[in-house]
This record gives C-alpha cells, structure tokens and sequence, in this order.
C-alpha cells in the first residue's frame, strides 16, 4: 500500500445536534413589537416576498422562505401558467387562502410598492437581468446561482446593489453551512499557515450551448410566453427543448457551462476561503484534467474533476503550508490533524440545505447587514468562473487586469466579457 | 462556402446544450487560424462576412454574429449594421456591434435611429449606452422627448451610463418636465452621471444633482438611489442627514440610512449613532446597534454597554449580541449579569455573547470567578469555560463530585470540549467506570468530542484500546464507537483486533465501522476479515468495505489494480465481484483491461466482464497496441460498424437519435455516449413518465443487425448471425 493511501487523516467532526433535513433556522431579528400574543409575526412587520421564476430549484428555495414565520409570500411570475398556477397553490396551501398574486410578467409583480423582496429562481439567462431591474425597482434580492452570465453583467449588477442600497443574497447556500464556513474560516485566518492552493470541483470543464433550434409553432403565450421566455437571451424561434431554464443560455452561449455551473458553488467557496478578494489574476487552459488559476499573492485556484475524498459533491480543499482541509456536501470534512478543529464542535449538516440561507439573507433585509453570499462577493467569485471559462474557450492562457476588470493584451478575450442584451431589455 | 464554414454551421445547427461543444468550438479557432495563419484573422471574418451577405438561413447568420463579436472589426460593421432593422437577427447583430471596438459601431448604431422605431429602436439606444461613447450624446439627447416612453427611458438610462457633464445637462430640466413613464428613467440617468462625477472627484456636482433628484416626483426607489449617494458625497458633512433620517417616518428612508451608516470611514459616524441611539425608537434602536457593531474598526463600545444595560428589550438584545462580535473583557460583567436574566431570549443572546467574545484576556477571568460563585452563575461559568474552550480542567475535575446530577453533566461537557491529552484519562476514567451511573451518557459523549480532537491520535487510541480490557462488553463498544470516529493507525489496530475476537456484539460494531473507515489503510486490515473474519456476515461486510475503498479512495492505480485483483479472488459472491468489475470500468487503464479479460473466464462474470473490457477499450481507444492485443487475446475484434438507424422513445413517440448514436460509434460493438443519462444524451425526455427504449438498426461485418436497449443501458450490440 502506497504513502499515500494511508497518509489521509481521519476527519474530525462530531455528530450535530441538529439533525440533518429536522434543521430549521429561527429569525434572529425580530422587533418585540412584531410579536403577536401567540408569537407569530405581526403582519405589518413581515417582510413580503414574491417570487420570479419558480421552477424545480426555485420550488425548493420557496419552501424555504414559507417556513420562515417572518414571510409573507404573496405573489409570483412566471412565463410559464402550469409554474405560476403550483407555485399559487402552494403559496395558497400553506396560508389557507387565494392570496397569491400570479403575473406573466415579472415587471408587473415589481411594480407592487408592497413586495419588499423577490426570490428569483428562473434560468440563469434571466438572473441579472431580473435582479437588475428588481433592484431598480427597490426590492430587495434572493438570487440563484451562476447570478452572471459573463465579466460585464457581474460587475454590474454589483455596482446596481451598491447604488441602489439593496440586499442581495446569491444561491450560494453552503455559504451558510457550519463546515464548509469553518473550512473557509480555517484558510482565511491562517490556521493552515500560508495559503497555497485552493481547489474546486467544477461541473465539466466544457463549454454549452443552446443554440437555434428548428422552428416549431408559438404556443400560445397565456401557457408559455416565449418572447419573456427568451428575454435578454437573442432571439431564436419557439423549439420545446430549449424551456429547459436550467441550461438555456448559461454563461451566453460560447462561454459557461459547467465551470461556471458548479463553480458558481465551489469557486465561490474558495474565494471565500482567500478572503472574498479579487479574483485570479492568470488562467490557464486544462491540462491534465486541471486548470490552474493565480491569485495576485500566488495562491493557486486549481479546478479538478477526480482526486477528491469522496465527501460528496461540491467538494472543496485548501492547502496551506501547515496544514489543509477537505469538506463536501456529505457535512463532513477531513482536517489535516485534529488540532485545526481547536476544541470548536463544527455542526455536521449534510445535504446543502438552503434554510439557513434564506433566514441570513431576511436577517440583512431587516439589519441591512451584507448576508454571506453578498453581491460583491458573488461578483469576484463569477467572475472567476467566468475567465476560468475564457481561458477554457480559447484554450490559451489569459491575464486578468484587476483595476480595470479587461484581459491583458487579448482583444478575443476582452470581447468575451459581455454580451449584448436583446431589446428592451438593459442593465 | 469552405469547409471550415461548412463544418462549424453544421455544428451549431445541431448545437444543443451539447457537452463537448467547447472542444469542438476550440478546434474550429484552431482550424480558424490555420487557414488564415499569414494573413492575420482577416480572410477568417471575410468568411463571416460572407455568410452575412449570402442566402443562408437566419440559424447561420445569428451565430456568424457571434462569431464576429470576437472576430470581426470595422469591415463587419456595415453588414451587421444592416441586420439591425431585421426582427430576428437585430439582438444578434448588437452582440458583436457592442463589442467591436472603434468608431464605427458606434456611428452605426447611431445612424440606424432614424430608421427604426419601437423595441429595435431601444435595442440599438441600449447598445450606444453600454458603449459609452460621449459621441452619442447629442443622438440620444435628441430621442428624451421621443413619444414612445420606452425609447425616452432607453436614451435617458444610455445618457446615464455616458455620465458626462452635456449627458447630465441634457437630463436635468426632464426631472421636472418628462411624463409619468419617461422621468423615473431620467431620474436613473442622472443617478448614475452623478455617480460618475463622484468618482471623478467631482463632488459638488454631484451632490447638486442628487439633490435635484431628490425634489423630484419620481419613482421612490430613485430617491432612495439619490439620498443614499447624497449623504455619502457630503462626506461628514452628511452624517447629520443621516441620523436624521433614523427617525424618519418613511422606512425606505430608514433603511437607505442603515445601508448608507456601513459605508462612511471614520469616528465621527460612530459617535453621532451612540449620541442618537438612547433618542430612537426601540425597535429600530436595535436595528441602529447592528450597523453599529457592523462598524467595526471605529466601534463605540461604551454606548452599546450602556444600551446593554438599560434599554428596551429589543435594544439590550440587540446590544448583547453586537458585544458577541466587538466587545472586549469591559462587556463582560454586564453579559453575566445579563446572562442570568429573568428574560429568556436576553440570558441566552448573553450566554452566546459570551461564549464567543473575541478577547482572549476574559478567559482567566471567568475562571477565577468559579470558586466563588454558586447556583444559576456557577453552572453557567463551567458551560462558558467549555464553550470558549478554556483550559481549566484542575478547577473542573472537582466539580465531578458535585451532588448535582445537572452540574456534573456540564462539567463533563466542558472537559469533553477543553481536557488536554494528558488529562484523557479523567474522561476515560469516567466512561469505564462512572461514579454515578446517570452520568454515563455524558461521559461518552465528552470523550468521544475530546478524542476526536487529540494532537496525537495514536497515542490517545492506545490509551483507549488499554481501558477497554476487563471493562464490560457494552462499555467495550462504546469505546470502539470512540475509536472508529478517531482514525488513525492505533484505532485500526484496535478495531481489527475486536473484529477478529470472539465476542459477536465487538465484532459487530468493529467490522461495521471498519466498513465505513475514511482511510485507504482499512483495506489490507478488511482483506484479511474477509478471509478469517468468524461468520459470513461479517466476511460479506469486509469485502463490500475493501471494493469500497478500491471505488472512492484517492489511490495510486498499480494499488487499485491489486486491490481490484485480490478482490475478484477472494470474493465468493457473484454480486461482489460485479462490483469489482465496476471499479474497473470507473478506472480506465490498461491493467483494469487485463484483469476484465481475465474475468472473462468466470463463467457467471463472462458478460459483464466482456462490457467492461469494451468500455475500458473503448476510453483507452482501442487502436493502441496493449489494448489491441488484450482484445485480441478476449477474441474481441474490432468490427466495421455502421449505425443505419437510431430512435428514442415509447409506444408511437419515438426521436430519431441517428446522427447522435454515429457520433459515438467506432470500431467495437460497444457505444458509449456522452451522458449515460439518455435523456440528457437525445435531448430530453420524449415521453415523461413512461419506460422508454433505445433502437438501433445496424450493420456490422456487412450484416444486418437490431438491437433495442433499456433506458440508459449500456450499448453492446451483438454480432450478427
């Protein structure tokens, strides 16, 4: 048997006290005033939610904000009538009533001066666009991963957030996980000694497209409104396949797919890990089944599919000269040696719940607080991906110029950075 | 038309979501530059161009223009240009005019106005303002009056993103004129020129126009925008505009001041919030003490103390809470005092406050306090002395003698989370051989969360494995429980030892924690099981824990070979060794060939084995020598293959997949896809809910062949007869 395979420690975790899928996050800021006599929320101070673009993940993220006490969820848009009729059942359910708003278009739902927030869980082709204008229109934004589809709309849309005073949460819910913040925790402040290299696991290291598709007939728009559908994505005729949200557009076409994907989640970590600070500054193409990328300060951003311990998905490791740790979505993490964990108890909660997500990003909706996965955290981590995915298209090593956000010396490169939204539609 | 451009649109047509495309699109950069390699990228964008000028479909010239966007320059201009009128291929044709750099794209979009209207005329509005070229100013000036409010509100928020003094200057008297629909969007575009000024340095401009938007009847979110940059281009001179709006009856304003108190450097700040806290309503006093603490170089520590210490309940807990975060030992007693507090939600923000104080000085403090302190204050300094994880195990081991049950326990919490390894014993001590019986429990658990934190885990695994000679069985287990969440080389030992014993109870539990061991040194300790290990049960566990090290450990591949060797002859289960020959399929290489080959021989193995070894070949490419010959030797042959007809599907519903199923064919009978998911691989589901079949009509050695497979089976067409 090799040094290797029994040179990894054990991990070191304790059992949690809270029971993974039991777990349930209670509102840390609520005024006393707001109580009522049973202890529910007083209706004039619950924060009023609608919601854009719910589908499968943004379902999901719903159930989260309708356990929380201190929501009042009352509408939602969706291009789609069989999402937007569930999503009022839903809503409807769960309150024991019909108040549920439904529009087709989101523009409607963000006119309504009472919605405080959205929660926007379309296909990555809508997000900075919705987020943009929902911002403009002063709500308040839960926004799934990737936020971006290239350099420019990430920068963007945090200068919007900045601009405008909003709150801003990306879907990056491990953000909120005990182990995965411990991990990062670990790296940031020195425990692992100096910083050397952090990896991610990216979802394929390939690039997808949606193309144009073979004209099939409009379906009526009541059912699915395909001008909304496509949105700022250019314009292509009505083909089924492509209402897969999900994969439409990610990242725009010639650049994105699974580094932008998945890194939206495991970049995001390791930028977490390293501070929240720029991004990469040097990419480089695969080799090997890796792509390396280095920080200004030479700690390497390094992508790779294979060599994880096997702690579920989303795995991610950072190397310091002291000493590493490994975490994924299993909860579970292995340290190095024991001693990193100092006596602290790290909560092992598996299965990357985004309750705890939700409950920080209504905190800072209260507090006006930046939550964890805050827009200007989300931009330097997008836009990680985001070169990564540039450097993967051209298949040449690209130089990132952190002051002015442009590749150094590559026009090609620089013109990947944006991508022309269709009319109206503007950032 | 050549056949670079021939190739890559085909490629797009049948484009979709494809996973692999990227290398693909690579190529064609690669083929791309190859055939233009002397004369720069020019004859590559002629070709583009061409596809522009040319009858192709509208699906070629939308992606030409993509393709432009990085490749085009001044000589694609005109033809874009003329895309810009046409419904379908406006957006595609502003994708690259927004990105190719010079003057031209700018004077076409700008020349495209008068000849456009509607959506394609706020397309092209949007595209001058992502561009920001100041020569635009005066043409979209011109469209603020335009009567289509949407095209006003696109040339308003373009003139913004210009941001120059003329945009401003053109923006401003709209504040008060422009109609309902169009003066938000002016509001917008002032914002951001007097963002840009701001940043230029240009400070009183700046504040003039934030002002102006500020008066202004526009959307509400607008002068959110503006009372935020308002405030925060005074500089000081903004803070009292700030704490004014605290008060403010309007929340929005409220909360704009909150984001705003996070943003502005210096101490002045801090005072002036603590000088307003004790003024402002309860409720948004808290929220006041959040900000606060948010600020946390400039912090004013004493004004949340005093908050702590005689607000309303939201602020005192507000307060306790933001000491949590910045206080220092000065907090502290006014946190025990507030941590015994008659009020629930207080004692325990207090308690978690002082848990988690960042000043290292309170620790020897609280300590001290212990012997002289007794009830509610006594049992909440030893919780306090575990959760901050103060060394102090003289001063706790004392404390297990206590009469009460429920200060034990808490001791026994606070050493599990302090002892230091040569204090291990007491825990030990405790868990083998427990003074009072309820305390069992909690000794467990405050030993398992000490050992899994030992500096050296061998030696406090020898010291555990020690203790458990003569102690009770049950006991015995709980110890193996300890060891297993420990690791390391002595717990191994340990738990190899219980599993070849004779008692059946520790041969349970160890064989299952070696089963689910989290290092690849378990595998020579489970090999060795499922040889000797007393009991089938217990050989099946070993076996199934070694083929799962072999399929999920980090492992060099002459190591995994072995493993997946030794695995196939000891294994006396069919179902186990198919296992096996699923780690091999999972790692390719030339070894895993040999060892599927010679599986082929096990007579109940012969088929799967004969798949795997078509799936490694395949991965490996079955023309190189090694492979060639281990096929060879397995009376594979390499077949001449041609897929005349494939279609997915149930029932009358079924998806011609042909051209996707030719792409994976090679020269064995065996086709893997991309995805082994046949949904993902043939463009979704063609009939939801229903199993559904992949066909595939064939000829392979000049036979006709059918063949139809399952969803998402593995593709091994059978020779023809």
């Amino acid at each position: 048997m090799s040094k290797k395979m029994t040179g990894l420690h054990r991990r070191s975790f304790l059992k949690t006290t809270l029971a993974t899928g039991a777990a349930v996050a209670v509102p840390a800021i609520i005024p006393a005033s707001a109580l009522g006599r049973n202890g529910a929320v007083a209706p004039s101070d619950r924060i009023i939610v609608g919601g854009i673009g719910i589908g499968n993940r943004g379902t999901y993220d719903l159930g989260c904000f309708l356990e929380q006490t201190d929501v009042q969820f009352a509408a939602v848009a969706d291009v789609k009538e069989a999402r937007r009729t569930a999503v009022k059942k839903m809503v409807d359910e769960r309150y024991n009533s019909q108040g549920c708003a439904m529009y087709r278009d989101f523009r409607e739902l963000l006119d309504r001066s009472d919605i405080d927030a959205v929660l926007i869980a379309t296909g990555p082709n809508w997000h900075a666009t919705a987020a943009t204008y929902a911002a403009r229109a002063g709500k308040d934004i839960y926004c799934e991963k990737p936020c971006t589809k290239n350099i420019a709309q990430s920068l963007s849309l945090a200068e919007t957030i900045r601009r405008t005073g909003r709150i801003f949460q990306a879907g990056t819910q491990r953000r909120n996980l005990p182990h995965f913040a411990f991990a990062c925790e670990l790296a940031r402040t020195g425990r692992l000694g100096k910083l050397q290299k952090v990896f991610a696991h990216p979802a394929g290291m390939q690039a997808m497209m949606s193309g144009w598709l073979p004209a099939q007939p409009d379906p009526d728009p009541n059912l699915v409104d395909w001008d909304m559908y496509l949105g700022p994505a250019a314009w292509r005729p009505f083909n089924a396949k492509l209402l897969d949200g999900f994969n439409f557009e990610k990242g725009g076409g010639l650049v994105g797919g699974g580094v932008l994907e998945w890194g939206s989640h495991c970049v995001d970590l390791c930028q977490w890990a390293v501070g929240d600070c720029p991004p990469p500054v040097e990419y480089n193409p695969p080799q090997d089944g890796r792509m390396v990328a280095t920080y200004e300060n030479g700690v390497q951003l390094i992508l790779r599919e294979t060599e994880w311990i096997p702690l579920g998905s989303c795995p991610v490791r950072f190397e310091g000269e002291t000493g590493w740790v490994e975490a994924g979505d299993s909860g579970k993490m292995v340290l190095s040696s024991p001693e990193l964990l100092a006596g602290r108890t790290v909560e092992e909660i598996g299965g990357y719940p985004a309750t705890f997500h939700v409950r920080d990003f209504l905190d800072c909706v209260k507090s006006r607080s930046q939550p964890k996965g805050n827009a200007h955290a989300a931009a330097m981590a997008h836009i990680a991906c985001h070169s990564a995915n540039i450097a993967l298209h051209l298949n040449r090593k690209v130089t990132l110029d952190l002051t002015k956000y442009e590749f150094v010396g590559d026009d090609e490169a620089n013109r990947l950075r944006s991508e022309a939204l269709r009319e109206p539609w503007r950032l | 038309m050549n056949g670079y451009r021939r190739s890559y649109i085909r490629c797009i047509r049948s484009a979709w979501m494809t996973a692999g495309i990227g290398a693909f699109i690579v190529a064609m950069i690669a083929a791309g530059r190859t055939s233009v390699g002397q004369d720069g990228a020019t004859p590559r964008e002629r070709e583009l161009i061409a596809v522009l000028r040319s009858d192709s479909p509208a699906a070629d010239k939308a992606i030409t223009c993509k393709w432009l966007a990085i490749h085009g320059s001044r000589d694609a201009v005109p033809d874009l240009a003329r895309l810009l009128a046409d419904e379908q291929l406006a957006s595609w044709a502003r994708i690259a005019l927004e990105a190719i750099p010079g003057p031209e794209s700018d004077e076409a979009l700008r020349q495209a106005i008068p000849s456009l209207n509607g959506r394609l005329l706020v397309g092209v509005i949007n595209s001058l303002g992502v561009r920001r070229g100041a020569g635009s100013t005066a043409a979209l000036a011109a469209r603020l009056g335009d009567a289509d409010p949407d095209v006003a509100s696109s040339a308003a928020a373009a003139l913004g993103k210009i941001g120059t003094a003329d945009a401003a200057a053109a923006l401003k008297p709209l504040l008060a004129t422009a109609p309902d629909g169009v003066r938000s969007a002016v509001a917008e575009g002032c914002v951001l020129c007097a963002e840009r000024f701001l940043s230029d340095g240009n400070a009183a401009d700046a504040i003039a126009l934030y002002d102006q938007v500020r008066g202004a009847d526009v959307h509400r979110a607008r002068i959110l925008d503006a009372t935020r940059g308002a405030i925060l281009a005074r500089k000081q001179d903004g803070i009292p505009m700030l704490v004014e709006l605290l008060s403010s009856e309007d929340k929005g304003l409220f909360q704009i001041a909150l984001v705003t108190a996070r943003e502005i450097p210096g101490g002045a700040l801090d005072k002036a919030l603590a000088a307003a806290l004790p003024k402002i309503d309860p409720d948004r006093g808290a929220l006041v003490i959040h900000a606060m603490a948010d600020r946390k170089g400039t912090v004013e520590l004493s004004a949340i103390i005093e908050a702590a210490k005689g607000g309303a309940p939201p602020v005192r807990r507000a307060a306790a809470k933001a000491l949590g975060r910045v206080g220092d030992a000065a907090a502290v007693p006014t946190l025990l005092e507030m941590a015994v507090d008659a009020d629930p939600a207080i004692q325990e923000t207090a308690r978690v406050a002082l848990a988690e104080l960042p000043d290292p000085e309170i620790d020897q403090a609280l300590v001290g306090r212990l012997a002289a302190s007794k009830g509610p204050t006594f049992l909440l300094l030893i919780d306090l002395i575990g959760r901050r994880r103060i060394a102090a195990t003289d001063a706790l081991i004392p404390v297990l003698e206590n009469r009460d049950a429920s200060i034990r326990a808490a001791a026994l919490r606070a050493l599990g989370e302090t002892v230091r390894a040569k204090d291990l014993n007491v825990l030990i001590g405790q868990v083998v051989s427990p003074k009072h019986a309820d305390d069992a429990a909690a000794a467990r658990l405050a030993l398992k969360t000490a050992a899994v934190r030992m500096p050296d885990p061998d030696s406090s695994a020898t010291e555990i494995a020690r203790a458990m000679k003569g102690a009770p069985i049950d006991v015995q287990s709980e110890l193996l429980e300890i060891l297993g969440a420990m690791g390391g080389s002595a717990a191994l030992d340990a738990l190899a030892t219980a599993a070849r014993g004779s008692n059946p109870q520790l041969q349970d539990v160890s064989t299952r924690l070696l089963g689910e061991w989290m290092t690849a040194d378990a595998a020579p300790v489970l090999l060795d099981l499922v040889k000797t290990a007393p009991g089938e049960k217990y050989q099946v566990r070993a076996m199934r824990g070694y083929i799962r090290i072999a399929r999920q450990f980090v492992i060099p591949d002459a190591d995994r070979a072995a493993m997946c060797r030794s695995a196939l002859a000891a294994s006396r289960q069919t179902a186990e060794r198919k296992l096996v020959l699923e780690v091999l399929r999972r790692y390719p290489t030339t070894e895993m060939l040999k060892i599927a080959v010679d599986a082929m021989d096990d007579g109940e193995l012969k088929d799967e084995a004969t798949q795997a070894a078509l799936v490694i070949a395949q991965k490996l490419g079955a023309e190189a020598p090694e492979v060639r010959d281990l096929l060879a030797k397995a009376r594979i042959e390499r077949v001449k293959l041609e897929i005349i007809k494939a279609e997915y599907g149930s029932g009358s519903t079924y998806r011609d997949v042909t051209d996707i199923v030719r792409r994976h064919a090679g020269d064995l009978p065996l086709i893997v896809l991309a995805s082994a998911n046949y949904n993902k691989e043939f463009g979704g589901d063609p009939t939801p809910g229903v199993a559904k079949q992949l066909k595939i009509r064939y000829q392979m050695q000049g036979k006709a062949g059918e063949a139809a497979f399952g969803e998402n089976a593995l593709i091994v067409l059978p020779v023809p007869k």
